[in-house]
């Protein structure tokens, strides 16, 4: 990327991915999570891309275990549903996460890991999330799998209030440079009029 | 001007109202059109001013000549190498939290299609050569390259080319397809018999700008294809442009280890080009950065795994 203080500047958005609406810890019975939705937000999928593109990163990162993927479909009418997949806490204790690679093991040269399967699922929950608002599929969410909200740290905290205040700052000083410029903008306007009225009369 | 006619309008006053006594037909100087002069009215010495005293007054009337000039004017001397940063402030991430993030910022999306990508950036010269070269990762990106080998159809070089997995083997037929607009495939090399054919049929206008034109310099017009072939299938270029070298080193769907050993032969590889360049050209590597294609650039510190990590690679290895 870029300088460093405009990448820093970039990097604190990471605190946005750290904190927010999806941070939860989901408990370990929790095995998948799969999206089906469709591609356009008419008729009622704009929810769905919103928990999608603004929840799920929280998810995902607190959670890197679980295995999160999405299906877009073209058909707008069709359902948007999520599914949940759970397994027997016991299992979830014993049974290590699943290892999948995409490498192709014919022209890798490095030793590629065994595909291995996760705890095997035990029920299975669907939420509907046509029609619905992220923040309530969220909810619903977090209410069937008991998950834990994370909440920011003192330290986070500090930051999150720098960088209010920071934002603060950058519009006065947005506003003020925007009066300033204006009015030199007007007096070389006026300079450029002048100039040519002179010019005009000259000729 | 304006001062001209000011001067006139003054003049003409002091003519129509009444002289003083004894300056009725005063001296010429009356008549003369310098301001200062009509007003003062009679003789006085003319005010030298101190450069006139010194005696370095200019005679130019172009009032930036006149401006005071003790050295050549300086031009802004253009910067010889490219910038670096200081990096002792930046957050830098170990290769798994860098991983982490990642699979957060592009959870959903295909686990094959999204790529990793490296940027190696170096202190360097401007002017000077490039870094450039050809590497054959541990875990390749691509796997599907389809390759066109220009060649007499009936030689042994198109059988064994054929075989080693080319897509598109011959030479007349190559030419029209590709003059035709029907270029399916993604790198090209020829064969040296066939050179010349190659270049009277005028291709380079067509796979010049691709970037697919085959060249001795590049080392795509080769006499045993088959070798390149194979070379080819897996092997991603890489180039240095504007101090930066950069290139996909994984896809998302990668664990852990598969990107630690990609990102190390993709360094080190980097390192002895560097090393091959003469003696008087200093490159350094400057800092390296992980993102991907719809993340933001994590910096790297060089560690696998941050000594305080809570999660293990096992559990960065699923989709």
């Amino acid at each position: 990327m870029v300088a460093v203080v405009r990448r820093m500047r970039k990097l604190r958005a990471l605190l946005a991915i750290r904190l927010g609406p999806g941070a939860a810890i989901l408990p370990p019975e929790v095995t998948r999570i799969h999206m089906d939705f469709a591609v356009d937000i008419h008729d009622g999928h704009h929810g769905p891309r919103k928990f999608w593109r603004n929840c799920l990163p929280r998810l995902k990162y607190h959670n890197p275990a679980v295995p999160m993927t999405v299906n877009r479909t073209i058909n707008q009418t069709g359902p948007a549903l999520m599914t949940v997949d759970f397994t027997s806490p016991k299992a979830a204790a014993t049974i290590k996460p699943e290892i999948s690679s995409t490498t192709d093991k014919q022209t890798s040269t490095g030793p590629v890991p065994e595909s291995k399967a996760g705890p095997p699922t035990e029920r299975t929950e669907v939420i509907n999330m046509k029609h619905r608002h992220d923040s309530e599929i969220l909810e619903q969410l977090l209410r069937l799998t008991k998950a834990k909200v994370v909440r920011p740290t003192a330290e986070e905290q500090r930051e999150i209030q720098e960088m209010e205040e920071q934002n603060a700052k950058s519009e006065r000083d947005a506003n003020m440079m925007a009066k300033v410029n204006a009015k030199r903008k007007r007096e070389e306007e006026i300079l450029e009029q002048a100039r040519g009225e002179v010019e005009a009369i000259q000729e | 001007m304006a001062t001209s006619r000011q001067c006139l309008a003054q003049l003409s006053r002091l003519c129509l109202s009444s002289p003083p006594p004894g300056t009725r037909f005063g001296p010429a100087r009356l008549l003369s059109t310098t301001a200062a002069c009509a007003s003062r009215g009679s003789f006085v010495p003319k005010i030298l001013s101190k450069k006139e005293k010194a005696g370095t007054v200019s005679k130019s009337q172009n009032p930036q000549k006149n401006k005071k000039k003790d050295a050549p004017q300086k031009k802004r001397k253009a910067r010889t190498a490219y910038k670096t940063y200081d990096l002792k402030d930046a957050e830098m991430f170990s290769l798994c939290d860098a991983m982490r993030y990642i699979r957060a910022f592009e959870v959903g999306r295909s686990p094959t299609s999204v790529k990793y990508e490296m940027a190696i950036k170096l202190r360097s010269q401007k002017n000077g050569p490039v870094v450039r070269n050809r590497l054959r990762l541990p875990h390749p990106v691509r796997t599907d390259i389809r390759i066109c080998v220009i060649c007499p159809p009936d030689s042994k070089y198109a059988e064994q080319a054929r075989a080693a997995g080319a897509s598109l083997v011959g030479e007349e037929d190559i030419f029209e397809a590709v003059k035709d607009g029907r270029i399916e495939f993604d790198r090209c090399i020829c064969q040296t018999d066939s050179l010349d054919k190659m270049n009277k049929a005028g291709l380079g206008r067509i796979l010049g700008p691709r970037g697919l034109m085959p060249s001795t310099k590049l080392g795509t017009v080769v006499k045993d294809p088959a070798a390149v072939l194979k070379d080819m299938v897996g092997g991603a270029e890489y180039r240095e442009r504007l101090g930066v070298v950069r290139m996909a080193i994984g896809q998302l769907g990668f664990t852990p280890e598969e990107m630690q050993r990609n990102v190390r032969a993709f360094i080190e590889a980097v390192k002895k080009d560097m090393a091959h360049l003469s003696d008087r050209i200093n490159k350094e590597l400057s800092e390296v950065v992980l993102s991907s294609t719809n993340a933001p650039g994590f910096p790297l510190n060089g560690e696998f795994i941050s000594a305080d990590s809570k999660i293990t690679t096992r559990e960065l290895s699923t989709s």
